[in-house]
């Protein structure tokens, strides 16, 4: 391994957070096998730097890079780091539905390669909660599993990994943290590189240098046993919409975020109207067949409002594309316009069924796409984008009037 | 100083919508009586009008604030987009509110969701009310003045848009009675109330957006010296 490749690199790079700049002029290589560890108060910006690496962060100036390419700089350019990264924020960013296996192994994807993580997970005393969901964990156990995630690329990749941990220790119990010291250390040596900010004198001690964002000062590190790497296979990583799938298949949050608003429209629409009393009205039948899906779709994607929980929407970011709702939203509409349909145009059109499905969709979509344009704010939730929903009403309607005058 | 140049002209832009809500109920000719389904309710065009185009003054000032906050950072376009977001909320709601009225009167129904003008206009309305409701949830911040700002961008495309709407969608909404390029179709005395209705609103709407501006000057000054306080503690 060439231990003079760079892993990390931050050129006069520039950050705000709120009306202030928090880190300024501030530049930073790590190459293989270094442990660099931000030191320093509360508020001087050690989060700030982990997540402008991680590219969650905006730059005002300067740029970052991963392995020599460019992931994020202030001209507002976000690329793919083309070697997958480990990540560790202060807030855990898991799903409190996934479980412990499934989370670890939406990381493995990330990588492309999967491996019995049973060991790992005993050195943390986790094994016996493998299969447990992560909100029935304690907030200790949470944040290993948080950590072992965030330490998984460099655990099972022979060549050099980017590692990020946010304050790992806060939480963990003394044998938790003996077990990461250890762990940075075996890793360092197998030529992976980490960053890591932290007030914990055990895991400074693990630091080849010791960053106070102004200066570096070198230390002589522990030593300790190489990494042994695992019995590893290849895998196919997951895209965006297998990825949405899985979260909505299991959580079953489209059901509960947009299927139910779809279902009580058409409880609405019957409490208001026989359906034979709309007879020759073929304009507000058709309206009336397909309102439950666009209903459902105006209720937006089921994903970014899942994974709005413990910033698990910024690790997905962070590391690959989010998630989002394509299949599901699409089968929703289709089986709400199937049924209005069957009720207020007494037969069921193919040409309708698509038209309800794909309004579902497309209504998800947007209205997940507005969500996370605000994602970045501080208060996210307390933005009132859904003001900006009628912007689908118009479309909608001249649709509903193409749709009665073809059939 | 702002400030108070700001209350001077909105004081005078009251005055003279009031004189044109006055002239408009009270002296402004009739329509003839077959014109329209409700020629009482036409009167609310002397308010209706002015106001639309006075919300189009505010929503061009939420634009070039935004460009000015997103292109350059400059603290001043910032303070425009504010201003121009609260002008253009209050003379939006004050358009679609003398709309429904008059759409309730002439067409049977306040709002006509088939219609692209009234649409777009009303978007634009929900725009500055999601613009002003949503900045004050967030603390100020760059990632809070980028993002509004990108919407601020985002809704001047639908005044172009609501522009040429009025001229090729009219599905119920009128089309327009000034600046046609013809030499319009009202009568002089409805012209000089309306021009003066348009004269005050614009007063009216320069006044507001000063004194946003200068409010939101005042509020960046508190949270500067809130920070040196802090720091010193």
């Amino acid at each position: 391994m060439n231990m003079s490749d760079v892993l990390l690199a931050f050129e006069s790079v520039e950050i705000r957070r709120g009306m202030g700049i928090v880190v300024s002029d501030f530049s930073l290589t790590i190459s293989e096998g270094e442990v660099v560890v931000l030191r320093g108060e509360n508020g001087c910006g050690k989060s700030t730097i982990i997540e402008a690496a991680a590219r969650i962060l905006p730059l005002e100036k300067g740029k970052v890079l991963h392995h020599q390419k460019v992931v994020i700089d202030s001209e507002g350019r976000r690329n793919t780091p083309n070697v997958p990264f480990g990540l560790t924020l202060q807030e855990n960013g898991m799903v409190g539905s996934d479980t412990i296996a499934e989370h670890l192994s939406n990381m493995m994807s990330i990588c492309k390669i999967k491996t019995n993580l049973a060991p790992v997970l005993k050195q943390y005393s986790l094994d016996h909660r493998v299969n447990d969901l992560i909100s029935h964990l304690s907030g200790g156990q949470q944040r290993k599993v948080s950590v072992i995630a965030g330490l998984l690329p460099a655990m099972i990749s022979k060549s050099a990994r980017l590692i990020l941990l946010d304050e790992p220790d806060a939480g963990l119990d003394d044998a938790a943290i003996h077990t990461l010291c250890e762990h940075i250390t075996s890793l360092r040596l197998a030529g992976h590189s980490f960053l890591i900010a932290t007030h914990d004198e055990r895991i400074l001690n693990c630091a080849t240098r010791i960053n106070d964002l102004k200066q570096d000062v070198e230390q002589t590190p522990p030593q300790g046993e190489v990494w042994q790497f695992p019995v590893v296979e290849l895998t196919k990583s997951k895209n965006f919409i297998q990825n949405g799938f899985t979260y909505n298949f299991k959580t079953k949050s489209g059901f509960a975020n947009n299927g139910i608003a779809g279902f009580l429209t058409l409880g609405i629409l019957l409490s208001l109207v026989e359906p034979m009393e709309l007879e020759n009205l073929h304009g507000l039948k058709m309206g009336f067949a397909l309102l439950p899906a666009f209903v459902a779709g105006l209720c937006g994607d089921p994903i970014v409002n899942l994974l709005r929980e413990n910033r698990a929407l910024d690790w997905w970011r962070a590391n690959t594309a989010i998630p989002r709702a394509v299949v599901l939203p699409m089968v929703g509409g289709a089986v709400l316009t199937i049924i209005s349909s069957y009720i207020f145009l007494e037969n069921i059109e193919a040409i309708v069924v698509i038209v309800g499905s794909l309004s579902t969709l497309f209504c998800s979509l947007i209205i997940g796409f507005l969500q996370l344009t605000t994602n970045k704010l501080s208060r996210p939730q307390a933005v009132f984008i859904r003001l900006l929903t009628p912007i689908l009403i118009l479309p909608w309607s001249i649709v509903v009037t193409e749709l009665t005058t073809y059939i | 100083m702002s400030g108070k140049i700001g209350i001077g002209f909105l004081g005078f832009g009251f005055l003279g919508i009031m004189s044109t809500l006055y002239l408009g109920l009270m002296w402004a000719p009739s329509v003839a009586i077959d014109a329209f389904e409700s020629p009482a309710a036409q009167r609310i065009f002397y308010w209706h009008v002015p106001s639309a185009w006075a919300a189009f003054i505010a929503f061009a000032i939420l634009f070039i604030g935004s460009a000015l906050w997103f292109f350059k950072r400059s603290p001043t376009g910032w303070r425009l987009h504010v201003a121009g977001a609260e002008a253009g909320l209050a003379t939006g709601l004050m358009t679609v509110w003398s709309g429904t009225i008059w759409g309730s009167a002439e067409w049977g129904t306040p709002w006509d969701w088939s219609d692209v003008r009234l649409n777009t206009f009303g978007l634009l309305t929900l725009l500055a009310l999601f613009l002003v409701l949503g900045r004050r949830s967030q603390p100020d911040g760059i990632e809070t003045r980028d993002t509004f700002s990108t919407f601020g961008l985002f809704g001047f495309v639908l005044v172009p848009f609501t522009y040429i709407a009025t001229r090729i969608w009219v599905i119920r909404h009128p089309g327009p009675v000034v600046a046609t390029g013809s030499g319009g179709s009202l009568q002089s005395d409805m012209s000089l109330v309306l021009l003066i209705g348009a004269i005050s609103f614009t007063i009216f709407i320069i006044g507001h957006i000063l004194t946003s501006m200068h409010i939101t000057k005042l509020e960046q000054r508190v949270e500067l010296l809130q920070n040196k306080i802090d720091r010193s503690d």
